[in-house]
């Protein structure tokens, strides 16, 4: 099993972000400065332990894995109405591949539906670790991991 | 002849991402037909031939063991092929899947290619049948 870990997040984020969007990111430990809007989404899990999964995206994040999903480019509408669905499946993948990764593969896991949406402030909570990336164009992705005792 | 294809997944994105997919992957295709659960699928087989179904697991009102499981128990339903895409799985789920009826199970993301050898093979095409 891995540990619950920045460096188990940061790994999964960008294999994710990269394998299903795309999209290539460096990890950062800057304090991130958040737009006017971001996307926000959460996910919980069921396993050997329960938990939660929050992802936040800067708004152009959100829109870039929408093209990348789609084909378009970033100033195609699609691509603008289709940003937090996005990031709604790319924390589904993230759920995903975290629950494998870290409970393996040979005990049930459970994921719940994506809620993911455009808001004026990040969603926040308890955290047991987190990672922060950022896009080639410098835009924030932050993964949240609050794991139950 | 064109394979007619029906792809259920609650996110719009991803629906779109699998025909893509199909579009990509080199295979005749015909129509694709879009389904956001697995009720609503159910609907859509009742509407149209369907050569084959690629089902997520994850979604509302109807997930997509249930779609399997009553797919499987229709006469007819059951002989349309399902491929789950879905997010990585415990391997019980995978084998539950695969015994309730599910032909073939791809772990999402993927690649045109894998989506194409395994059409083929379970179309008895490729270089291992299912």
């Amino acid at each position: 099993m891995s540990e619950a870990n920045a460096e188990l997040l940061t790994d999964i984020l960008g294999t994710v972000l990269q394998e299903s969007a795309f999209m290539f990111v460096e990890p950062d430990q800057e304090p991130i400065e958040w737009g006017p809007q971001v996307f926000a989404a959460t996910l919980a899990f069921e396993s050997v332990r329960g938990g939660l999964l929050r992802l936040t995206a800067a708004l152009p994040v959100g829109v870039e894995l929408a093209a990348n999903m789609l084909g378009t480019d970033a100033d195609d509408p699609e691509a603008v109405e289709n940003g937090r669905a996005a990031i709604s499946e790319i924390l589904n993948v993230i759920g995903g591949a975290f629950v494998t990764r870290y409970f393996g593969t040979k005990v049930p896991s459970q994921l719940g539906l994506p809620q993911a949406l455009l808001s004026s402030h990040p969603a926040t909570g308890r955290r047991t670790a987190a990672a922060v990336v950022r896009s080639e164009t410098g835009e924030p992705v932050l993964l949240e991991l609050d794991l139950e005792a | 002849m064109a394979l007619e294809m029906l792809v259920v997944d609650d996110s719009p994105v991803t629906r779109k991402m699998v025909r893509r997919a199909i579009g990509l992957c080199g295979l005749e295709i015909g129509q694709v037909h879009e389904a956001g659960d697995g009720a609503e699928a159910l609907s859509r087989l009742a509407e149209h031939r369907v050569d084959m179904v690629l089902a997520d697991i994850n979604m509302p009102v109807m997930n997509g063991m249930e779609l399997v499981e009553r797919m499987s128990a229709d006469a007819e339903l059951s002989k349309i092929p399902v491929i789950i895409v879905a997010t990585p799985m415990s391997e019980q789920r995978i084998e539950r899947l695969l015994d309730i009826g599910a032909r073939a199970y791809l772990a999402k993301p993927f690649r045109p290619e894998a989506l194409k050898d395994l059409v083929l093979e379970i179309l008895g095409k490729g270089e291992g049948h299912v």
